[in-house]
């Protein structure tokens, strides 16, 4: 061989080269309805971005291998109203990370006055994707200005808010299942309707009867607050529990935490899992048992089954693992040191 | 007249439950009253009223079924950060829901920032929040103000806690990564003017002119504490190299210095906690160190904590005796808080022990096994239910009227 041959094949070897993973998660029951993915699938994940998704991928391409037999995995879920204000807001990375949120949408915080508050105390800190309803007059989008945080939706309205006005196409009509139920007239075309549980706007007494007669939410939101957050402890895997339990299907509860969520928020880069996106991913675990699902008027439903996060990959990185499924046993770690 | 009278009263007693509620057949653990066993406990007016072999259901407006549960005075965590320090958490959505009713910041504060958390964090919280104030006047906020020896004054230190004595409880020293003994000397001065105690949380380089066996014996006064009991870079409690309890540790305790778990973000170490329980070496208090990363990966909430020293050999009386009644007299408020005993403040946890195998994690994201789990079902904070998990404490909607808050 020339030393020009030997030349030639160096350069060519990058091209020709199989990806190293550096996270490669096994054997789940991948749930990605917007790619009507629903099955046993490996999804590999490399520099942050997802890489491949397959079966099969062999164990030895990645430097770190999460067998997730048994549990469920889904794009990152998609929580489209909360209060994640720096005064009086919750801990996006605390309370939503832990269930499987990677994107989060303050419903209620960011006006001209906080927006730089917000950004400088909320968004910059997390590790969630820290998203924003504009609440007040002239969106910087009217104004022909783009930020990282502040979407082009209108903050959802409850049909109390919207005072009997109508919501316009694109528009989310949240809070559907509150203390009373919700007139015919407020549903109309085009308009998302949403959960947005909170500390008063979720009664089984209305969304029993009324998932029954067919009407069910487009997207399922925490709208979650400090109250929340005790009593009834509205996490999003909780309020999903709810919708199971009230007979939606798992494929279904999914599909309105995230590809539904991701339209409604008009961003479709987000919600499903696509090689060579960002790799948010969400790994559930649906426990059969008895469980008690309180809503905001602390009555309870008592459940078979509850979904619960054990895996959270923001980023490509592992930012919550319950079970340590991605961690070495410390015996097995060699001599511990100062550096990491 | 007298039989119509007694009747009247009997029966206002009777459509007046005398308690708000009672938690039956529940595993009460009080360390403080020495009671290990099957109790009901019952609350009325924000206020333990008592605890028996069997209260009678009727006698309460609500009734919460503990069986196969353990029922515990609210956890205090001795070392969390609230305020100040960049990674703060929030009271109320960490603690409440880990069965924590007591919440003491190590060092967020200073004397000149103490009044603003005593507004923003301490007041609005419904766990009841103390400060531990940092020897530092501007607080936990950032290395250079923690190493400015300038900002360290004993007498504005011990005067602000002469001021605010129902919130602060004693001093922080933390950080500190200059030479010398300076830092830790003003804290203890402060100490002996205020009448409290210190918590060290320390760093020893070779070049710090500080040693673990100097500042144990001779710098620490008897009800000091060290927080970080696990982390070697700090306080070197098991010999490095072989493995062994170092014997200053064990005079130290003699002398009555105090050791926390500190858990956090870098100071629980598998080798060296394993180490040290197994050549039965306890802390004194189990605390968390909760600030925003340990949250997350290590999970070192207070029931993880605990989970973590039972794994490692604690018997569950003990590792409860060193979250409620320790913790309590360590900041000198025994026995008004850590206790279920009658006519104290309705501060009580609830408990599930699971069993099965589950990962914990230590500070530098190693994991290890164990096969049993405390979990945090229920909490009561001041007489109220500010958490239940499963629901316990309340009807099913199909037969709860037309409620908009049931209470």
């Amino acid at each position: 061989m020339t030393r020009r041959e030997l030349l030639a094949l160096a350069a060519a070897a990058p091209l020709a080269a199989q990806d190293v993973y550096d996270l490669l998660l096994k054997g789940a029951h991948v749930i990605d309805p917007k790619n009507r993915r629903n099955g046993i699938m490996d999804i590999a994940i490399g520099g942050g971005k997802i890489r491949k998704i397959g079966s099969a991928i062999p164990a030895a391409h990645s430097r770190r291998v999460v067998e997730l037999g048994g549990f469920y995995v889904t794009p990152g879920l998609i929580d489209i109203s909360g209060n994640f204000g720096s005064s009086g807001g919750v801990n996006p990375d605390h309370n939503s990370l832990r269930a499987g949120v990677t994107t989060v949408v303050d419903s209620v915080s960011v006006n001209a006055g906080s927006l730089a508050a917000f950004q400088r105390d909320v968004a910059a800190h997390a590790k969630t994707r820290v998203l924003a309803y504009w609440n007040g007059p002239n969106p910087p989008a009217a104004r022909g200005k783009q930020t990282d945080i502040v979407i082009d939706v209108p903050a959802p309205r409850s049909f109390a808010d919207a005072k009997g006005g109508e919501l316009r196409e694109g528009e989310i009509l949240t809070h559907i299942y509150g203390p009373t139920p919700l007139p015919a007239s407020a549903r109309r075309k085009g308009v998302t309707l949403d959960v947005g549980h909170g500390a008063s706007s979720f009664y089984f007494r209305t969304a029993v009867p009324a998932i029954r007669a067919g009407l069910l939410p487009d997207t399922i939101s925490t709208a979650m607050d400090r109250k929340s957050l005790l009593l009834p402890r509205a996490n999003m895997t909780n309020v999903l529990s709810k919708f199971l339990a009230m007979g939606l299907t798992l494929d279904q509860v999914i599909e309105r935490s995230t590809v539904n969520a991701a339209r409604a928020i008009r961003r479709p880069d987000l919600g499903s899992l696509e090689e060579g996106a960002p790799a948010d991913i969400a790994a559930l675990e649906l426990r059969t048992g008895e469980f008690g699902l309180l809503d905001s008027g602390h009555a309870k439903l008592t459940a078979n089954k509850e979904l619960r996060c054990i895996l959270t990959v923001r980023n490509g990185a592992v930012a919550w693992d319950s079970e340590g499924l991605s961690l070495t046993h410390w015996r097995d770690a060699g001599p511990y040191s100062n550096f990491k | 007249m007298r039989l119509a009278l007694l009747l009247a009263c009997a029966a206002a007693a009777f459509a007046q439950p005398r308690y708000d509620i009672v938690i039956q057949r529940g595993h009460v653990m009080d360390p403080a009253n020495k009671i290990d066993g099957v109790m009901d406990v019952a609350i009325a007016n924000g206020k333990v009223a008592r605890v028996a072999a069997s209260i009678p259901a009727a006698e309460a407006r609500k009734v919460i079924d503990a069986q196969g549960l353990y029922v515990t005075p609210g956890l205090i965590d001795l070392h969390a950060h609230v305020y100040g320090y960049s990674g703060s958490i929030l009271p109320d959505d960490s603690a409440l829901p880990a069965g924590t009713t007591t919440i003491v910041d190590a060092g967020g504060a200073g004397w000149r920032t103490f009044d603003d958390m005593l507004e923003r964090v301490i007041r609005p919280s419904r766990t009841r929040v103390y400060s531990l104030l940092n020897i530092v006047g501007h607080g936990m906020v950032g290395q250079t103000f923690e190493d400015n020896v300038e900002d360290m004054d004993p007498a504005k230190t011990a005067a602000k806690i002469a001021e605010r004595r129902a919130s602060i409880v004693g001093i922080k020293v933390a950080h500190f990564g200059g030479y010398g003994w300076v830092a830790l000397d003003r804290a203890i001065e402060a100490g002996n003017l205020s009448k409290t105690p210190v918590m060290v949380d320390d760093k020893i380089f070779t070049i710090s002119g500080r040693t673990s066996k100097e500042k144990l014996l001779t710098k620490l006064r008897p009800g000091d504490l060290h927080t970080h009991v696990f982390n070697d870079r700090q306080l070197e409690v098991v010999d490095r190299f072989t493995g062994k309890l170092q014997p200053y540790v064990q005079q130290a305790r003699e002398r009555g210095v105090l050791f926390d778990l500190g858990h956090g973000g870098g100071s629980f170490l598998w080798p060296v906690a394993s180490q040290a329980l197994k050549q039965g070496f306890f802390p004194d208090t189990i605390s968390t160190d909760l600030h925003s990363s340990s949250i997350m990966m290590a999970e070192s909430d207070m029931p993880n904590c605990i989970s973590k020293m039972l794994n490692l050999g604690m018997p569950l009386y003990e590792a409860i005796l060193r979250s409620t009644v320790n913790p309590a007299k360590a900041i000198h408020h025994f026995p008004e808080h850590g206790t279920l005993s009658e006519g104290s403040v309705a501060d009580v946890a609830v408990f599930a022990l699971r069993k099965g195998v589950f990962a914990y994690k230590d500070a530098w994201s190693h994991k290890a096994l164990g096969n049993q789990k405390l979990e945090c079902v229920l909490t009561i904070r001041n007489g109220e239910e500010v958490f239940d998990r499963d629901g316990r404490g309340f009807p099913e909607w199909t037969k709860a009227g037309k409620y908009e808050v049931i209470p």
